[in-house]
C-alpha cells in the first residue's frame, strides 16, 4: 500500500485555518463585528455585511486535533453542564471558563453577538443563549421549520420557503442595528456569486473521487470543507478550491489513487474522529477509502444571484439534520451509486441525537435497495472517552472484512 | 372514602377507556408533546391521548433506538412498538425537540398506526413564528378533516376551547390546594390527577374534578407535613419518583414539568378567530425547555418557589433530554441565588435504577429539613 496525500492540503491548517482565527482576533482587536454562528445559517448574510464570522464548532475540531478538547469538555463538566452533552459545545464552553493552559490560537475572540438556527439542532439554539448570557451579548435565533417532505432544495414546502425568507429580512434589520451599517443588496449579490460558485468548485472535487482509484481521501476532504463552512462567499475560497480542483482532475486523469490497491470504497456519514483523524489511514492500510462523505455533500448548494433570499433558503433548509429520514437515504443511496461505494460507516455521535436516531433505517433502506451494507459504530468527534481507539478499529477491520468477501 | 379513587381509576384504566371510546366508533388520537392543540382533534370528535412509556424494560425499542436517545421516547416507542397503542387511529408528532423529531421517522417506519402526522412547532414566539404556527394548525384541523371525514366547524372549537380551558382552570385550583400546610393533597395525588387529564374525555374529567373538589375539603386523611419541595424537569409520564420523594419526608408542592404545571397554566384567550387563539395560546403558555423563551419559564420556577414556600428544588432529568441538561446550570444558579437548595439528577426514564436515587434523596432531604 502506498498512501499519497494531496500537496494542497499540505499545510491546510497552518496556512489556512490559523489565518482565519488570526484575523478572527485582528477584527476583534480593530474594532470590527465579530460574530459567533453555527453550522447550517446563512453564513453568506454576515459575509456580506463585513462581519466577521467565528464558527465555534471548527473551534472544537481544532481543540481536539490538538488533543485537549476532553480537558475542555470536563471543565465545561465542572460547571454543571452534563457529560452528555454534544460534545462540541461542552468543548467550547470549557473554553470559555477558563483553562490554565494556553488555549490554541488563543482561544476564541469574544463575539458582540451571536446569530444561530434551529436548522440542525437543539444544541445550536441551547449552547448559543448559554454563550449568550455568559457574555451578556444579543442573540438573534433564525426558526427554521423541519423539512418533513424530505425534499431537496427544488421540492420543499412552499410554506417554510416564506417563513425563511421572511427571517433573512429580520436578520438583516438585527445585523444593521447592531453594525450601524446597511444592507448592500449588490453587495449580498456578489457573495452569493462567490458562495455559489465555491459550491460548484467543491462539487466538481468531490466528482472527481468517482474515478477508480479515488484520488482523494477523508483526510484531505474534512481539511478542505472548512472553506464550504467558513467562508463560502469569499475569493480566497474560489482561488483554493481551483487549485484543488486541478490537483485532484489531474490524479483521476492518471489513474493515481490515494492507494494502490484500492479494494474497498466507503461512504462516511456524520462527522469524523476529530482528534484522530488517522483512523483513515488505518482503513487505507486495509485496502479502503473512503470516497464520499455526507458531510461534504450537506453544505454544497446552488445560489441564484437574482434571487438571493430564495437561493439561502432553499441551499440550507433541506440540510439533512433538518429532514426527516428519507433525505438521509436518498443522499447516502446516490452517494453510494455515482462513487461506486461498497460499503457505508454510520457513525452515531454521542451527543447527537439528530445524527444518531434513524440510523437503523438508514442501513436497512441502503441495504435493500442496494445490497450495500452499513456499519453503525458508536464513536463521539471530539470526546474521545466514549470510545477506546482499539475497539474501533477492530470493528472497521471485522467489518471491511466482510466487504472484501462480498 | 378515598375522594381521590374516581381519578386514580380512570389513570390506571386508560387503556380500556380509550377502548370503550372506539368502542362507539369514535376515533383516538395520541400525541406526545403538549405543543400539540388538543382542542382541534377534540372538536373533531376524537379523544386525544398522551402517549407514554413505562417502567420496564426498552429491549424493543433498543433494536431501533441508540442508547444516546431520549429514555422517555424510546420508552414510549417501546410501548407502541409492544402494541400497547394498536387502538390508535392517529398519532401526531412535532420537531418540537430533537428526539420527538427524529422519532417521527421511528413511527412511521416501525409501528403499526396507521395515521401519522407531524406537526412543526416554530421554537420561538415572534410575530412571523405565530403566522407559521397558525398555518401549521390550520393544516391540522385540514387533516384530521379529511382522515376523520368530518368538518370541524368553529362552534365545535369553541366549545373545545371551553371543556379545555375549564379543565385547566380546575387543576389550577387543585393545584392551590397544596398551598396549605399540611397540604390539602400530596404531590403523588396531584400528578395523578394531571395525568389522568391527559388520557380521558376532558367532559368526563371536569366532572371527576368538580366532584373532588366538593369531597376534598373535608378529608380526613391529610398527607403528612414534610420538607416542602419543587420538582423541575421535562416531562413525567408516571409517579414513582414523587412517590420515593415523598416518601423520605417530601412534600413535592410545586412543579415545572411538561405533563404537570406547564400543560395547564395557561388559557386560551378566545378573542376572535378560534384557531388563531388556540395556536398564540400553544406558543405563549408557561415554554418547555426547548423554546426561546428560557426566562419566561425560569421565572415560572422562582414563582413557584416563592408563592409555595418551598424549601428546596429537586432538578430531575431524564436522560437524555439536551434542553433541560443546557438550562439546568443556570436554573441552578437562579435558583441558588435565591437561597434555595437545588438536588440535580439525571436518570433513565425506566425505573431499573430508581431505588438508587433513595440515598441521595434521602441526604437531600435531610439536609434541607435540617437547616429550618
Amino acid at each position: 500500500m502506498i498512501e499519497r496525500r494531496l500537496k494542497s492540503t499540505s499545510g491546510f491548517y497552518r496556512n489556512y485555518v490559523k489565518k482565519f482565527y488570526e484575523d478572527a482576533h485582528l477584527a476583534k482587536a480593530e474594532k470590527r463585528p465579530v460574530a459567533w454562528v453555527a453550522s447550517t445559517f446563512p453564513i453568506e448574510t454576515l459575509q456580506a455585511m463585513d462581519i466577521m464570522p467565528v464558527w465555534p464548532e471548527n473551534y472544537a475540531s481544532v481543540c481536539a486535533a490538538r488533543q485537549i478538547s476532553v480537558e475542555l469538555c470536563e471543565r465545561a463538566e465542572q460547571e454543571g453542564f452534563s457529560r452528555d452533552l454534544c460534545s462540541y459545545s461542552r468543548c467550547v464552553l470549557g473554553s470559555m471558563f477558563g483553562y490554565e493552559k494556553e488555549l490554541p490560537e488563543g482561544g476564541l475572540p469574544k463575539p458582540d453577538f451571536l446569530v444561530t438556527a434551529t436548522c440542525a439542532c437543539d444544541t445550536h439554539l441551547k449552547w448559543f443563549q448559554v454563550a449568550s448570557r455568559i457574555f451578556k451579548v444579543p442573540l438573534f435565533l433564525f426558526d427554521v421549520p423541519y423539512n418533513i417532505g424530505g425534499g431537496d432544495s427544488d421540492n420543499l414546502d412552499k410554506a417554510h420557503v416564506e417563513y425563511y425568507v421572511s427571517q433573512l429580512e429580520e436578520l438583516f434589520a438585527f445585523l444593521e442595528k447592531q453594525t450601524g451599517k446597511n444592507l448592500d443588496l449588490d453587495r449580498l449579490r456578489e457573495t452569493v456569486a462567490l458562495s455559489n460558485w465555491t459550491s460548484h468548485l467543491w462539487i466538481e472535487i468531490q466528482n472527481y473521487r468517482k474515478y477508480i482509484p479515488s484520488p482523494m481521501d477523508a483526510r484531505d476532504a474534512f481539511s478542505a470543507v472548512f472553506f464550504m463552512l467558513c467562508m463560502p462567499g469569499s475569493q480566497l475560497a474560489v482561488d483554493y478550491y481551483t487549485q484543488l480542483r486541478d490537483e485532484v482532475r489531474e490524479r483521476a486523469r492518471n489513474g493515481i489513487g490515494v492507494i494502490e490497491d484500492e479494494r474497498v470504497r466507503l461512504v462516511w456519514d456524520n462527522l469524523p474522529l476529530w482528534y484522530n483523524l488517522k483512523i483513515f489511514e488505518y482503513l487505507n492500510t486495509l485496502s479502503a477509502v473512503v470516497v464520499a462523505e455526507v458531510f461534504s455533500h450537506t453544505w454544497a448548494g446552488g445560489l441564484d444571484t437574482s434571487k438571493p433570499f430564495e437561493s439561502l433558503a432553499r441551499k440550507y433548509l433541506p440540510n439533512l439534520a433538518n429532514s426527516s429520514v428519507q433525505r438521509r437515504i436518498d443522499i447516502i443511496s446516490n452517494l453510494v451509486k455515482d462513487f461506486h461505494a461498497n460499503g457505508v460507516i454510520l457513525p452515531t455521535n454521542w451527543g447527537c441525537r439528530m445524527m444518531s436516531i434513524g440510523e437503523t433505517i438508514v442501513r436497512d433502506a441502503v441495504y435493500k435497495k442496494l445490497g450495500v451494507p452499513s456499519l453503525i459504530i458508536d464513536i463521539d468527534s471530539t470526546d474521545w472517552r466514549v470510545a477506546g481507539e482499539a475497539q474501533v478499529k477492530e470493528r472497521f477491520a471485522t467489518f471491511l472484512e466482510t466487504l472484501r468477501k462480498t | 372514602m378515598d375522594v381521590l379513587q374516581p381519578l386514580r381509576n380512570s389513570l390506571q384504566k386508560r387503556h380500556e377507556i380509550a377502548g370503550n371510546w372506539k368502542s362507539r366508533n369514535q376515533s383516538v388520537v395520541g400525541w406526545t408533546c403538549t405543543y400539540t392543540p388538543e382542542e382541534v382533534i377534540y372538536a373533531a370528535g376524537a379523544l386525544p391521548v398522551m402517549v407514554w412509556g413505562d417502567l420496564g424494560d426498552t429491549k424493543l425499542a433498543d433494536a431501533y433506538m441508540p442508547s444516546n436517545s431520549c429514555s422517555f421516547s424510546r420508552s414510549c416507542f417501546n410501548a407502541a412498538l409492544r402494541g400497547d397503542y394498536d387502538y390508535l387511529d392517529a398519532f401526531v408528532e412535532s420537531n418540537s425537540c430533537d428526539n420527538r423529531g427524529k422519532t417521527y421517522d421511528m413511527y412511521v417506519n416501525y409501528s403499526k398506526i396507521p395515521n401519522i402526522y407531524f406537526i412543526n412547532t416554530p421554537l420561538t414566539n415572534t410575530e412571523k413564528a405565530r403566522q407559521f404556527f397558525y398555518q401549521e394548525v390550520v393544516k391540522f384541523k385540514e387533516w384530521l378533516e379529511h382522515t376523520f371525514k368530518k368538518q370541524i366547524s368553529d362552534e365545535s372549537l369553541i366549545n373545545a376551547v371551553r371543556v379545555y380551558n375549564e379543565n385547566r382552570t380546575l387543576l389550577k385550583k387543585i393545584y392551590d390546594l397544596k398551598l396549605k400546610r399540611p397540604p390539602l393533597i400530596s404531590g403523588v395525588e396531584f400528578l395523578e390527577i394531571a395525568l389522568s387529564s391527559l388520557v380521558m374525555p376532558k367532559e368526563e374529567h371536569n366532572k371527576l374534578l368538580n366532584q373532588f373538589l366538593i369531597h376534598v375539603e373535608n378529608r380526613g386523611d391529610l398527607p403528612k407535613e414534610g420538607v416542602r419541595l419543587l420538582v423541575s424537569g421535562s416531562v413525567m409520564d408516571n409517579t414513582e419518583l414523587v412517590r420515593l420523594i415523598e416518601s423520605v419526608g417530601g412534600n413535592v408542592v410545586a412543579d415545572d414539568w411538561c405533563t404537570g404545571s406547564r400543560y395547564f397554566w395557561n388559557l386560551v384567550d378566545l378573542d376572535g378567530e378560534p384557531l388563531k387563539a388556540i395556536a398564540w395560546r400553544y406558543l405563549d403558555k408557561i415554554p418547555s425547555s426547548f423554546m426561546y423563551q428560557r426566562e419566561q419559564r425560569f421565572r415560572h420556577v422562582t414563582e413557584l418557589a416563592k408563592r409555595f414556600e418551598v424549601e428546596g428544588v429537586v432538578m430531575f432529568v431524564i436522560k437524555y433530554c439536551d434542553t433541560h441538561m443546557f438550562d439546568a446550570p443556570l436554573l441552578r444558579d437562579e435558583l441558588k441565588t435565591m437561597g434555595l437548595p437545588v438536588l440535580y439528577l439525571e436518570w433513565e426514564h425506566s425505573m431499573s435504577g430508581f431505588a438508587g436515587l433513595k440515598t441521595r434523596i434521602e441526604a437531600f432531604i435531610e439536609m434541607v429539613g435540617g437547616v429550618k
